[in-house]
């Protein structure tokens, strides 16, 4: 445990709200670099998690250390290490989107150049900066949430946490999102992305927490948690010529349970479709079929989450 | 402490902008000032001359004019002439150039002195209806007391008709009984210093204060709304530190209207505040019991509109009650004593006090004390709440 990589630590978090248990019990840890997900449908206790977290919010029990530093309402000095963006628009209506910034960014203690540098930084990753002296009550939904996230990011922190950030946003910024995420994870930031959009989880995050009822239900890998459910990708491959020989040689390949002959291709089941791709689709080509076409099934987390629950992501 | 004034600054910024402030704190009250000031009949200090004719000019008449009249005069609603005689006073009153002649006839104090009835006689004018209610009201307390005197002279002499040096001299000590109901109104007049002009530009600087301070904490339940209450709480801040930073705002707010209205009144529209260091220190005692009062009604509420409405009608009940209306000079003394309970009350006490013609600095601490035990203790109620509000549970 620890050493220098682990940058979000918590334990046992505990939250309730009268008889209603919030967050009952949730632990997990993010490591530099890492995205993490809390993938789990509206009222799971994603936001409870995050509140405390961050320290925002009294718990009941647990403990939350980032950079090795405890956390908590009045434990105030490692919260500089958080980026947060709220689920909510958190930014003020009533000033500019440098304003805006200005402010945020000297409550983490930023000034001068420091402050100016990073305020430019940000308006341009944004793509805000000819808006800049512009109220934000005058911007577009998307320009709001732009600024949203811009402002988590200004101090640089070591830790980004993004609480349903794609909520209510057009496909367009969604996917502009969605990459600056993946961009920031790629330069070494570590993340905790909350959603309950399972494609988000598959493509952003390196390990998931499925959350529910205010419990992780399962964590891990996107394939240990398929895994954890006992599903297996399904590859369908469409060829021409001499689809029976293909099949047969298919397999024979290392890591292919099962292949069969469909019409106007093969079926196969195996327990991981990328790896054995390439040495499957040789053999293919070697028993005299040619390959037109490729599709993989992976079973996703919405299975998982069903298969855990009983129930579906989406209500 | 940084983040305390930068989160303080950012609010100011935000109210100067929507000038919501300004208006609550600066425009409303300076107009109504200037409309009360101007617009209503000034002054309503009375101020009439007496005439006295002293026909007697006996040890009993000497009490009325050498002990009872100065005292009024001194009192400053009225000026005394000695007219030689009683056709002449009755042509005075009648020209309008008196309210109102005292006649002490020929023998008035022989009659006293023996028992005998006597009269003293009040030439009044309809015309002065109040300068002359105040003189019967003079002369029937002169007249009670010289007839307490006599009757004491009476029963002390056992029936004896003539009065002694001695008894004489027992009428004079009494004289200085009757005294205190002049001095009772000497204050009353003594309040009237503090000028209309002054009067509203106070009240009305003291009443729109309270909604100016709201301000401060109110802006923690707009954060909320706007969900950047969290964003804030997110930020290495301590939660006192947020708290502290709205009570900052509305407190700079209320200073600086106060301030502006203050300066306004004085060049704009004549008011006289007093010695500077001593509104100096009301005006801060004014705003710090402002700013924790309305922390604590901004805390209990769970919307804006909620608070801001809650803080009106607390601000318009204190500034009722508290005289910024009408004076409290002739309340109901519960009246009186109850609006103690109100910061408003104090403000224009510690003035009161501080205009007098012999008032110092020192005259107006206690109303500033009051104040800012006032607003500590509502401050402390409210900035607890306050925290709450801005920790979750
Ligand atoms: N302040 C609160 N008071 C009472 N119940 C709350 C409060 N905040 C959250 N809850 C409840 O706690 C549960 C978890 O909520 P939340 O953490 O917001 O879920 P999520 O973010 O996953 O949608 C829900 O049942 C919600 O109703
Ligand atoms: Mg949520």
């Amino acid at each position: 445990m620890g050493g220098t990589t682990r940058v979000l630590d918590c334990r046992g978090l505990h939250k309730s709200y009268g008889d209603r248990k919030a967050v009952d019990g949730v632990g997990f840890h993010i490591d530099l670099g890492e995205t993490y997900g809390l993938l789990g449908p509206n009222g799971a206790g994603k936001t409870t998690t995050i509140s405390m977290v961050c320290g925002l919010l009294t718990r009941d029990a647990g403990e939350v250390t980032v950079i090795g530093e405890p956390i908590d309402v009045g434990q105030i000095h490692a919260k500089r290490w958080i980026g947060y963006v709220p689920q909510d628009l958190a930014i003020y209506p009533d000033l500019t989107a440098e304003e805006n910034l200005a402010f945020f960014g000297r409550l983490y203690g930023l000034t001068g150049k420091k402050l100016k540098a990073r305020t430019n930084a940000v308006l341009e990753v944004t793509g805000l900066a000819d808006r800049r002296d512009d109220k934000t009550e005058e911007y577009s939904g998307g320009m709001k949430r732009r600024l949203n996230i811009g402002i988590g990011l200004l101090h640089e922190p070591r830790l980004l946490i993004l609480d349903e950030p794609t909520v209510g946003v057009d496909p367009q910024s969604r996917n502009a999102i969605l990459d600056s995420v993946e961009q920031l994870s790629g330069e070494g930031m570590a993340v905790l992305y909350t959603t309950h959009y399972m494609e988000e989880a598959e493509r952003l995050c390196d390990r998931v927490g499925i959350i529910d009822q205010g419990q992780i239900k399962a964590e891990g890998t996107r394939r240990e948690l398929v895994e954890l459910v006992g599903q297996r990708d399904r590859v369908r491959v469409v060829a021409e010529g001499d689809v029976d020989a293909a099949a047969a040689a298919a397999r024979l390949v290392d890591g292919v349970e099962e292949a069969n002959r469909s019409d106007g291709g093969i079926d196969i089941l195996t327990n991981d479709a990328r790896v054995i791709l390439p040495s499957l689709l040789r053999s293919i080509a070697d028993a005299g079929a040619s390959v037109k076409g490729v599709d993989v099934v992976e079973p996703d987390l919405e299975a998982v989450f069903l298969h855990l629950t009983g129930k579906a992501l989406r209500d | 402490m940084r983040a305390a004034f930068i989160i303080a600054g950012k609010d100011l910024r935000q109210r100067i902008r929507d000038r919501s402030a300004i208006i609550m704190g600066i425009i409303a009250p300076f107009a109504l000032a200037a409309i009360f000031s101007l617009l209503l009949p000034t002054s309503q200090s009375f101020h009439t001359e007496y005439g006295v004719v002293d026909l007697d000019r006996g040890p009993v008449s000497a009490l009325l004019t050498s002990q009872v009249l100065p005292g009024v005069v001194e009192a400053g609603f009225a000026d005394l002439t000695e007219i030689d005689d009683r056709a002449s006073a009755a042509a005075m009153v009648e020209g309008g150039e008196m309210g109102a002649a005292f006649v002490i006839p020929e023998g008035f104090s022989d009659a006293i002195a023996s028992g005998r009835d006597a009269t003293l006689t009040i030439i009044g004018n309809v015309d002065a209806a109040l300068a002359t209610q105040i003189a019967e009201a003079i002369a029937t307390g002169y007249a009670e007391e010289v007839n307490a005197v006599s009757l004491s002279v009476a029963a002390a002499l056992g029936g004896f008709t003539t009065v002694q040096p001695g008894a004489i001299a027992d009428l004079s000590s009494r004289a200085a009984v009757f005294e205190p109901s002049i001095l009772v109104e000497e204050a009353e007049a003594d309040s009237k210093q503090m000028s209309d002009k002054t009067f509203y530009s106070a009240s009305m600087a003291i009443m729109f204060l309270f909604f100016t301070a709201q301000f401060g904490i109110l802006s923690l339940l707009s954060e909320r709304r706007q969900g950047t209450l969290p964003r804030l709480v997110a930020a290495p801040v301590g939660p006192w530190t947020i708290v502290i930073g709205k009570a900052l705002a509305g407190f700079v707010l209320g200073a600086v209207a106060m301030t502006v209205l203050i300066v306004a009144s004085t060049l704009l529209l004549g008011a006289d505040w007093g010695n500077p260091l001593g509104v100096a220190l009301l005006a801060l005692g004014g705003v710090v019991s402002a700013t924790g009062v309305s922390a604590m009604a901004a805390t209990m509420a769970k919307t804006e509109e909620q608070a801001s409405g809650w803080n009106a009608i607390l601000a318009m009940s204190l500034a009722v009650l508290g005289g910024t209306f009408f004076s409290l000079d002739r309340a109901p003394e519960f009246v009186s004593s109850l609006s103690l309970i109100t910061p408003h009350a104090w403000f224009l006490r510690g003035l009161d006090e501080l205009g007098s013609a012999s008032g110092t600095v020192a005259d107006a601490l206690p109303a500033v004390g009051v104040l800012l035990v006032i607003g500590a203790a509502t401050g402390a109620v409210g900035l607890m709440r306050a925290r709450r509000l801005v920790v979750g549970r």
